[in-house]
């Protein structure tokens, strides 16, 4: 690699905050961002609880398109804050979810109704491409590099931050917006995951369904959101004088090739990105500070996570704070990689493990600092960030700080 | 931006296509797992099969193979709407509590791995053991261009020694007709076809050394973007993809387009360009053994 990539911008909407401070001060409390649908009426579904993104403004009918904007327009406002604008032509890589498909709209055309007229209306009628927002992000910020929009499904917005580091650190562009935005709580998107059993029926009680690496996990909780971060060469922000938040140094993607909904079960294939990750940014096992966790309290996700883990790091693993961003904002999807990259970094800076929240009945094949409950005082100088996917597909990132 | 201007120091030594319907069986090592294929998966798998069968690749990838696939508009089939909305008619409007009490049951939960767009990279990984890194794209003619940057990107950096390059568009169903129908001008269903099509590429020194007969090689090509407003209704709709003697009648492969067009080219150089409503203009030459 030919350039070191820094972040010079953030932006992000998520369940418990709509900018980055609010993200970082919900995240350091353990505030969860869970609670009863809302969004639409769940009527009888098995699952009736998300983290929903609370939203006062004009949104669109497919809100990742919104939250997309939301955290774009942040993050770019954040790296042009002193007055300087990323060096050269822009880039745009995106994580996205699947398309919001509308069944009213669908009922509407059996009852005969016509396609409607504008250009516009037409685009959004029935069914909304997923892919929406690359060219509205594009035009808005004159973004002239070929884009990439990135569907690995749970590891897609890690894999949008990973693509467009290796671009930017290989020469092959200047600068990225990079990130993933997902909302797939609507009527279809919720049956869908409720129909295979992923997500957790625990309607009581909002806030403690998610349950990274308890006993008592019975599924992840859907969210929505959008994490944005504009990525640059570092010799190009510090000309400029941007701030750094931190340096992406690494990226590993790896295929389970293995199961369609299990990981594999030694967790070859989450060995395997990270350890990838590992070598591209040349950081040995036991310089890892910290690990923001894919944890999305699946049965079967979270001890082969910590098995994999495990073996990356040996006997130390037990010595390395492994955070679960899901317990408070739940699962993003396409979006859950770019928003947990965020956590990631502002812990990093802040010199603070975010908490696992609800983490009270320890798991015997899940046993390692998950810093349960409560946020902790920790150095980091460099952190791994992990994102899993039905399907087998594996993506991590190494963030370090940019003095390291 | 250029992504080659000379001849590249990459060759591809596998091709594979497929048009309509097909029959993955032969490719398929999980047979418990082929309930769970959806027709992008078996499209995928079969080009994938024939691509890696004719670069005489027959044996497990493993870590060294990288994936890097576009995959066009998520499918639906027009029975499995039907039925998830007539089960949720409350007289003539859409009713949640109907969805939730009558609906819900009737989804088979299958269909949602059907439909996925990362499903296809996974029963291609499955079947094939690919373990390597990957890329899948979404969902326009142009994102095949974007896959192959990242393919070849992997093998300069010797991230992998073999890169798996495809795209698969399942698009004679009612989701993607409607969206194909609803542009300026629209796309009549007719011209849309379910196509899928991979290319073996591997760096030229490593063909050599395993005596790879070489099948063709890029010796040049150009990606443009211009971002454009997709409410215009001014901006026209170019073409999803032209270029190569499989693309000529006015069907439209999506994101299959390019290799597809390598895999059935018979002449000596092929020039595959597209300019796509969503803003690629891209061009790439291509000479075919």
């Amino acid at each position: 690699m030919t350039h070191r990539v820094v972040v010079t911008g953030m932006g992000v909407i998520a369940p418990i905050g709509r900018s980055v401070e609010e993200f970082r001060d919900a995240l350091f409390a353990g505030r969860s961002g869970i609670g009863p649908i809302t969004v639409f009426n769940p009527a009888a579904l098995p699952t009736r609880i998300a983290a929903e993104v609370k939203w006062d403004g004009e949104v669109m009918r497919d809100r990742k398109v919104t939250f997309a904007h939301a955290a774009a327009d942040q993050a770019m406002a954040d790296a042009t804050r002193n007055g300087t604008h990323p060096t050269g032509a822009g880039g745009l890589s995106l994580g996205l979810g699947l398309e919001l498909f509308s069944m009213d709209d669908l009922a509407a055309k059996r009852r005969g109704a016509p396609m409607p007229d504008g250009a516009r209306e037409r685009l959004l009628y029935l069914q909304t491409p997923s892919d929406l927002c690359v060219p509205l992000l594009a035009r808005r910020f004159e973004l002239r590099e070929p884009p990439a929009t990135h569907v690995s499904a749970c590891a897609a917005g890690t894999d949008a931050i990973g693509s467009a580091f290796r671009m930017i650190a290989s020469g092959r562009r200047r600068w990225m917006m990079a990130g993933g935005a997902d909302s797939m709580i609507n009527p279809l998107g919720v049956a869908g995951f409720c129909s295979i059993g992923a997500t957790s029926t625990a309607n009581e009680d909002p806030p403690r369904a998610s349950r990274p690496f308890d006993r008592k996990r019975s599924g992840f909780v859907l969210g929505e959101g959008a994490g944005v971060l504009i990525l640059e060469r570092l010799d190009d922000a510090r000309e400029r004088g941007a701030e750094m938040y931190a340096e992406i140094s690494g990226y590993g993607a790896s295929f389970d090739a293995h199961g369609i909904s299990e990981p594999h079960p030694e967790g070859r294939g989450a060995v395997q990105a990270m350890s990838r990750a590992l070598a591209e940014a040349k950081v040995d096992p036991a310089e890892i500070d910290c690990i923001n966790a894919h944890g999305t309290a699946t049965p079967k996700n979270d001890p082969v996570e910590t098995l994999a883990i495990k073996r990356l790091l040996g006997p130390r693993a037990h010595m390395v704070p492994v955070c679960a961003t899901k317990s408070m904002i739940g699962h993003l999807i396409a979006a859950a990689g770019a928003v947990e990259t965020i956590a990631a970094i502002v812990g990093m800076r802040a010199s603070i493990a975010h908490p696992t929240i609800n983490l009270d009945h320890p798991d015997p094949a899940c046993d390692l600092d998950y810093v349960p409950h409560r946020a902790r005082p920790h150095a980091q100088r460099a952190v791994l960030s992990n994102s899993f996917a039905f399907g087998g597909q594996n993506a991590s990132i190494v963030l370090k700080r940019v003095d390291a | 931006m250029t992504l080659a201007t000379v001849r590249d120091q990459v060759v591809v030594t596998g091709v594979g296509a497929v048009c309509g319907d097909c029959d993955p069986t032969p490719f398929v090592k999980a047979r418990k797992l082929r309930k769970f294929m959806g027709r992008q998966d078996d499209l995928a798998v079969v080009a994938a099969g024939r691509a890696l069968q004719s670069a005489s690749l027959t044996m497990s990838l493993g870590e060294r193979c990288g994936l890097y696939l576009a995959v066009g508009y998520i499918p639906f089939e027009g029975a499995d709407i039907d039925q998830l909305l007539t089960a949720s008619l409350d007289g003539d409007a859409f009713s949640m509590t109907r969805f939730a009490a009558n609906a819900f049951g009737a989804i088979n939960p299958l269909l949602t791995f059907r439909v996925l767009p990362n499903m296809p990279a996974f029963h291609v990984s499955l079947n094939f053991d690919v373990q390597g890194p990957y890329t899948v794209s979404y969902p326009g003619a142009g994102q095949v261009y974007a896959v192959l940057e990242e393919g070849r990107a992997a093998l300069a950096s010797s991230m992998v020694d073999v890169a798996l390059v495809g795209a698969v568009a399942d698009q004679q169903n009612a989701l993607v007709e409607h969206h194909f129908s609803r542009l300026t001008p629209p796309i009549e269903s007719a011209r849309l076809v379910n196509a899928s099509a991979f290319l073996v590429i591997e760096r030229t020194s490593d063909a050599r050394a395993r005596d790879a007969v070489s099948r063709a090689q890029l010796a040049d090509c150009r990606v443009e973007y211009t971002p454009v407003d997709p409410f215009d209704p001014a901006k026209p709709y170019e073409c999803l993809a032209r270029g190569g003697v499989c693309v000529r009648d006015g069907r439209e492969l999506g994101p299959a387009s390019l290799p597809f067009a390598i895999a059935g080219t018979e002449r000596a150089r092929l020039t595959h360009e597209l300019r796509t409503r969503d803003g690629f203009t891209a061009s790439s030459a291509w000479e075919l053994a």
